[in-house]
């Protein structure tokens, strides 16, 4: 085998090879690609050790895109199942995640064309800005100290939370969930669902101004909150 | 800073949630944070809104995956 003047190296999904893109594509073993002194730093990391860090993430991700638990542990599993295929594509020592999630997206548009083709035709010109905080204010609810929304939140607890986020529209849920479950930041999200930035940030602002009323909705509509009293109720 | 280059509530507000982001140029942050530290009304929506998004994170991240989804999977790439 002739080596190259400069190794580019791409990791095989079925185990220690790669592939030396700056040889015609030829497959060398790992002891090869290590050996090569020119060689960029290989990664220690097989397909199964990638994905088994962001399986729970991407179990997370999939509900909130699916709302039910069969249908996410079938999208992650045709995930995965893509993704370990096309793993020559994946770029060694670039964002794992963010790329897994992209194919995840896709494939759940794969089975739910109309989350892509229709958007919602939901009003804005009725959100408020800062709901949570007037409404708090106006029911005697805490609005000052170093977490004041903590309390409210708590209350409410995960179910209710994720209740409201899953009412939220297809692609304002799509861009939230990744906001609030994974800690993408915007750039990130525009890779993951292929939008650009600008639109990532104008979902996101609505998305938290419709996710800030629906907390308020749940809060009153399971009797947490006494609106004619004010405070809790319990 | 220069009394003329700073925000007005408004222009601070205008910037919130990208500043609570962290999405804004190094010199729009220290102009928002400046603002916030002579602004009272403005520090309070602002730790209110931050409380808000740290909150509902806290709750939505706790979500695990089922146990046995991994094992599967995996003996399904096995197959492959």
């Amino acid at each position: 085998m002739t080596c190259s003047a400069t190794a580019v190296l791409t990791y095989h999904p079925g185990g220690p090879y790669f592939r030396d893109m700056a040889d015609q594509g030829v497959w060398i073993s790992q002891e090869v690609a290590y050996s090569r002194e020119d060689a960029s730093p290989a990664p220690a990391t097989s397909f199964e050790d990638l994905f088994g860090a962001v399986v729970g993430p991407a179990y997370g991700y999939a509900l909130r895109l699916t709302r039910n638990r069969p249908d996410a542990e079938d999208l992650v599993q045709e995930t995965a199942l893509l993704a370990f295929r096309g793993f020559g594509s994946f770029i060694p020592g670039s964002n794992f995640k963010a790329w897994f999630f992209s194919i995840l997206v896709r494939a759940f548009y794969g089975r739910h064309r109309q989350a892509q083709r229709r958007p919602s035709t939901v009003s804005f010109d009725d959100l408020p800005d800062l709901h949570l905080y007037s409404q708090s204010a106006t029911a005697g609810l805490p609005t000052t100290g170093p977490d004041p929304a903590a309390e409210l939140i708590d209350k409410l607890g995960t179910e209710r939370v994720v209740q409201a986020l899953d009412a939220l529209p297809a692609e304002y849920r799509m861009v939230s969930a990744l906001y609030f479950i994974q800690d993408f930041s915007y750039q990130e999200i525009a890779e993951v669902l292929a939008i650009p930035v600008g639109t990532v940030r104008s979902r996101l602002h609505r998305g938290r101004k419709m996710l800030q009323r629906a907390l308020w909705e749940v809060a009153t509509d399971c009797g947490l909150i006494s609106e004619t009293e004010g405070a809790w109720t319990r | 800073m220069d009394p003329v280059s700073r925000f007005t509530c408004e222009e601070a507000f205008r910037r919130l949630d990208d500043y609570l982001d962290r999405e804004l140029s190094p010199e729009e942050m220290a102009m928002v944070r400046e603002h916030l530290e002579t602004c009272v009304a403005c520090t309070r929506e602002f730790t209110f809104e931050a409380s808000v998004l740290t909150s509902v994170r806290h709750k939505v991240q706790r979500i695990d995956a089922p146990p046995g989804l991994l094992e599967r999977i995996k003996r399904e790439l096995g197959r492959q």
